[in-house]
């Protein structure tokens, strides 16, 4: 067994019967080490004496915003006073913007469509289509965006996020989730697919996943539209008039709530079925309140959030735009193919407490969650066979008052249950397409993918089913 | 000239060396991509968001996307410019916090730092949070002991009511350390003249190293007397007898096919008078 | 109305049976089938070499326990791998393992402690499931996949109870700890190994902080109960339990008793002593992150609503923690920070 051995050999030899009596705890304490060397450096040579500790006023705010009784009641009043600002700011500039793009624009397209001699299909197809579908999501999205986003980046730069995730720990710990999932879930409320990158922040990989697969539970800005619309026909509609805009926004506050509860139910299954674990460590600093620069964060939010996330949903409202059109244009055996498919799926949709026009929506909306409202409008015209409203077959459109729009779907046969089961369907449904993209890209697993993906589907539809078989139980 | 006489390291580096030579910022030229024939290599690494690409960017005349996060980038990006009538190629690491873990940038990093051997590491660090930053400075000067830190940011410090005592951290690193406002272009001369000072040997760094964890002192003082035994010229044999310890199997693999060895030839080589300078030091 | 509930009800049920973890059909036939053929032979394999490594004899009856399989199982599983030459038995001396065997249990042992200290260090499995967890695990991962695994980790030593992983080339330190019953009384020793099975016992062990590097002293020692002091705090066992300590005996001092972050009261200030030996890897180095080192002067800022997590102040910023990290961070209240900053163990004029 003498053999000669090189210097390298040796040493490697060496090291191989070390490696046993170093120590489990051997790296942990060259860390250690390395980390107390730092801090003590650091300490001799930094003074702070400019620096005072934490501002009275900062401590006097945080022990208001993470009180034990007042912390969770100032979250939902703050998130209140938001949608309310959001609902109330942007009906004027959404109506004023429709008027521009569909009643003053549209028609000037057409008449040069005419000069110019495109035949009708073709017009139809670019200007009744696709145009429009781009229009009505501009004068949808843009108004409420340009208010939420800013606000929320008011609060985001004012520091307040991190202390609602400080206050919702406690939960989401006890739903096996990670504290800054609180966090991501606050970037759901604006876009979902960017809420979805934000999940990096969050290290563990369990963790992460959970707080994936339940972002979809945050109600996204694409959602909104439709859930104030329908909460202030229906709902407001059913309070006095003083009250009728306060009303719409508690009842659009209730299903984010919903949506939060959801988050920590989902979560809590999840941590405890497929993606067992405890939760893992978790730090999270709380920045000192910095007042807000407000007209910088308007610039910033209207540039950075606000037009990007408008011109995502505008692409994909082009595809769908051509999409609605074609449906209802193209006949099979006298009937439009969009008619195929909603006496196709009507029982079912019945059943669920729906109609076969939503889920159509559903469809369609897939690229994009903006465009739901607008379809169900144009496709309860078409199968109802309504005459004075619209602009006929295929054609999206944006009647010029609630009433309006209330009297085409109380005419297509929506009862209350139609709209609750409406605004729980699009919290609880299947995330855009985008979304499931980016999912897919953060991921890199077509399983997970498919999981966050049909998940709220097939719990919307259970939800749904259930809410519709005790509404009926009782009326 | 306000907003110089205020941010101090202008102040007190600027005002006694106005008139020498080497801190005219004419002495600089920016070479960019073209870095053929270089005299010495340069390193810069540094955490993430601490202004290192501003540094890269204003010594190399590139622009570098400065939008810095971790895991960002995995690849160096690598520039040029000429100080002094000398050529250095300048090599921008990917921003890390550490290199202890197994990251694929905090490996690159790593590699660069051993294999690539520079003749000066520049670490760029956040003086606002110097603690956190540090944990880097004290992993590279474990590395090498031809560092020099610069201390960025040093308008937030003072925006914040802080102070660094940049000699003292000096003295307390072993290597130079320079305050710099990367963004306002303030300190660069004075980090220029320090890269060339070390690179020439004409400054020697006796670089902190960590203390070795307790239960461990006898068993790693034995490996490392046996590395420096057989890799003469070795700048950072502990730090080789650590990681050996360790596990790290890219540094294994470098004992076992004597790539070590020729890191200890090479660096001994390189400059003649930084050994000489070495020696002396060693002798006394 | 009632007839939609019961079709909706009946199928849920009826998929719940079948789907539902651990208690579900198909749980159970999973474990069935894994019951047989390779996995049993891997399991018994593991078990020849775990008693030839703590001394101890191996018999038809031992495996059979082990397994959780009849005799008659147990025995064909022996005598198949005899059949394999992997096992020899002798009248005299029971049930040994060849060179062959020995190599193909370190190589599933190997696995089993990778992943173990995989679980430990990278996921939020919680400590009592690692040791089911590799049980599957071991069985399934391949040669590449192992020395994947073990490259990323960095080639670990040790798993996390404590045993040497085999290296691939099923290289193992012989035994040194004891039972922690064979320390003398007001003898210290630190924790080597906690024994993981079973796991109602393991469960109350680590309940009790007793970890892997934790420093324990004997104070009593008799029929009835084990009492030791750990980390400070006093600990009875039943000699049975304190049997699944292992310990080498150390000439240290004891530290502690100290409070945890934990128990800070609102705007109470402290300076930390260390991080708690149970607290290790990943985890532990986010906590040295936010500078929670030797020193550092820390205060109790704020409550969250349900009282978990608390915001502290350290190095002038505000984080907040969980009570499961806080309770990790040993401290000393009313010390001069001056007297901590020195630690005994760091020195900065040495050099090497």
């Amino acid at each position: 067994m003498m053999q000669e051995h090189t210097p390298s050999e040796k040493i490697l030899e060496r090291v191989g019967s070390l490696r046993w009596t170093a120590g489990h705890d051997f790296h942990d304490e060259l860390v250690e080490s390395l980390y107390t060397d730092a801090a003590r450096i650091a300490d001799r040579a930094v003074t702070r004496k400019g620096e005072r500790g934490r501002f009275d006023m900062d401590r006097t705010i945080d022990r208001l915003v993470t009180s034990r009784w007042l912390g969770f009641p100032l979250m939902l009043l703050m998130l209140t006073i938001v949608f309310w600002l959001t609902i109330e700011g942007a009906n004027y500039p959404s109506a004023m913007l429709a008027t521009l793009l569909v009643d003053t624009i549209r028609p000037l397209f057409h008449s040069g469509a005419t000069a110019i001699g495109l035949p009708w299909w073709l017009s139809g197809l670019l200007i009744d289509g696709i145009y429009l579908a781009m229009a009505w999501v501009i004068s949808v999205m843009l108004p409420p965006m340009a208010i939420f986003f800013p606000l929320f980046t008011l609060l985001e730069d004012f520091g307040y996020l991190p202390r609602v995730a400080f206050n919702l720990d406690g939960l989401f710990r006890r739903a096996g989730a990670h504290g800054k999932q609180a966090l991501t879930m606050a970037m759901g409320f604006g876009c979902n697919a960017a809420a979805i990158v934000s999940t990096r922040v969050i290290d563990s990989p369990r963790e992460r996943l959970i707080a994936i697969i339940t972002n979809n539970f945050a109600l996204c800005n694409g959602r909104w539209p439709t859930q104030i619309l329908v909460a202030t026909i229906f709902i407001g509609g059913l309070a006095p008039a003083h009250l009728a805009g306060l009303v719409s926004a508690a009842a659009v506050v209730s299903v984010a709530v919903l949506g939060i509860v959801l988050t920590f139910v989902v979560s809590w299954a999840l941590s405890r079925t497929v993606l067992k674990g405890e939760a893992s460590a978790f730090s999270l600093e709380l920045p000192p309140y910095r007042p807000p620069q407000i007209l910088r964060t308007i610039y910033t939010s209207v540039i950075d959030r606000t037009l990007i996330v408008l011109w995502r949903a505008v692409v994909f409202a082009i595809p769908a735009g051509a999409v609605i059109w074609l449906a209802s244009n193209i006949q099979v055996a006298d009937l439009s193919l969009a008619e195929h498919f909603i006496n196709f799926t009507g029982p079912f949709g019945a059943v669920v407490g729906l109609n076969g026009v939503i889920l159509l929506a559903y469809v369609i909306a897939i690229p994009a969650n903006e465009i739901v409202i607008p379809t169900i409008l144009m496709l309860t015209v078409l199968t109802a066979r309504l005459s004075g409203a619209g602009d006929g077959a295929g054609v999206m459109f944006e009647p010029d008052s609630l009433e309006a729009n209330a009297e085409v779907l109380r005419a297509g046969g929506w009862t209350l249950l139609t709209a609750l089961n409406l605004m729980l369907f699009s919290l609880v449904h299947n995330p855009c397409s985008t979304t499931i993209y980016t999912i897919y890209r953060e991921t890199k697993s077509a399983k997970w993918t498919t999981v966050a993906s049909l998940l709220p589907v097939v719990m919307g539809f259970v939800m749904c089913f259930v809410v519709a078989q005790v509404w009926r139980l009782f009326s | 000239m306000t907003a110089e006489q205020t941010a101090p390291p202008k102040a007190a580096a600027g005002s006694a060396c106005e008139a020498c030579p080497a801190h005219h910022a004419a002495n600089l030229i920016r070479l960019g991509v073209n870095m053929a024939n270089w005299d010495f290599v340069v390193a810069l690494a540094g955490n993430p968001n601490t202004g290192k690409t501003t540094v890269f960017n204003h010594l190399t005349g590139l622009r570098q996307h400065t939008g810095n996060w971790p895991g960002k980038t995995v690849v160096r990006a690598e520039g040029g410019f000429a100080y002094g009538g000398d050529r250095y190629k300048l090599v921008d690491l990917p921003g890390t916090y550490s290199l202890l873990s197994t990251s694929d940038d905090e490996e690159v990093a790593r590699d660069f730092i051993l294999f690539g051997s520079p003749d000066v590491t520049i670490v760029v660090v956040d003086a606002t949070v110097l603690e956190r930053n540090l944990n880097l400075v004290l992993q590279v000067l474990e590395i090498t002991d031809r560092a020099i830190v610069c201390l960025n940011l040093m308008d937030e410090v003072q925006r914040r009511g802080m102070a660094v005592d940049e000699r003292r951290l000096a003295r307390d690193l072993g290597v130079p350390v320079v305050p710099t406002v990367a963004r306002k272009n303030e300190g660069i001369p004075e980090l220029l003249q320090a890269v060339a000072d070390v690179a020439f040997g004409r400054i020697v760094c006796k670089p902190h190293r960590i203390s070795s964890p307790p239960g461990l002192k006898d068993a790693l003082g034995g490996l490392t007397d046996e590395v420096a035994a057989a890799f003469p010229g070795l700048p950072n044999a502990r730090w080789v007898a650590l990681r050996l310890l360790e596990g790290d199997p890219r540094i294994a693999e470098a004992v076992r096919s004597g790539e070590i060895a020729d890191l200890g030839r090479h660096l001994s080589t390189r400059s003649a008078f930084a050994t000489n300078s070495l020696a002396q030091e060693a002798g006394q | 109305m009632v007839s939609f509930f019961i079709s909706y009800l009946v199928p849920l049920l009826v998929l719940a049976l079948l789907l539902w973890p651990r208690s579900g059909y198909l749980w159970r036939w999973r474990r069935l089938v894994r019951l047989s053929g390779r996995v049993l032979l891997e399991d018994g394999l593991k078990h020849l070499y775990d008693c030839e490594y703590r001394r101890r004899t191996a018999s038809v009856e031992s495996l059979a326990g082990v397994l959780e399989v009849p005799r008659s199982r147990a025995a064909e599983v022996l005598i198949q791998l005899e059949a394999m030459r992997m096992a020899s038995s002798t009248v005299e001396e029971g049930v040994a393992l060849t060179a062959a065997g020995r190599e193909e249990a370190l190589r599933i042992i190997r696995i089993h402690r990778l992943w173990e200290r995989h679980l430990a260090e990278r996921t939020g499995v919680s400590r009592v499931r690692w040791h089911e967890e590799a049980e599957r695990q071991e069985h399934h991962l391949s040669a590449q996949e192992t020395e994947t695994l073990s490259e990323e980790m960095g080639h670990p030593a040790y798993d996390p109870h404590g045993d040497p992983i085999p290296t691939a080339n099923g290289e193992v330190p012989p035994q040194s700890s004891l039972p922690l019953t064979a320390l003398n009384e007001w003898e210290l020793g630190r924790i080597e190994h906690v024994e993981d099975e079973p796991v109602e016992v393991y469960q109350r062990l680590i309940d009790a902080g007793l970890h892997p590097g934790v420093l324990v002293q004997l104070t009593r020692l008799n029929e009835e109960e084990v009492r030791l002091v750990a980390d400070g705090r006093h600990h009875s066992l039943p000699p049975v339990m304190a049997g699944n300590l292992f310990v080498y005996p150390v000439d240290e001092e004891m530290p502690g008793p100290y409070d945890s972050l934990d128990d800070l009261e609102l705007d109470e200030s402290a300076q930390v002593v260390r991080i708690s030996p149970a607290c290790r890897g990943l985890e532990r180095r986010r906590l040295m992150d936010i500078g929670l080192v030797p020193g550092t002067a820390v205060s109790m800022e704020m409550r969250s609503p349900t009282g978990d997590p608390k915001a502290y102040q350290i190095r002038g910023a505000t984080i907040a923690l969980r009570r499961h990290q806080a309770r990790h961070i040993q401290i000393e209240r009313g010390l001069d920070e001056r007297a901590i900053g020195v630690q005994p163990t760091v020195s900065v004029e040495e050099q090497v």
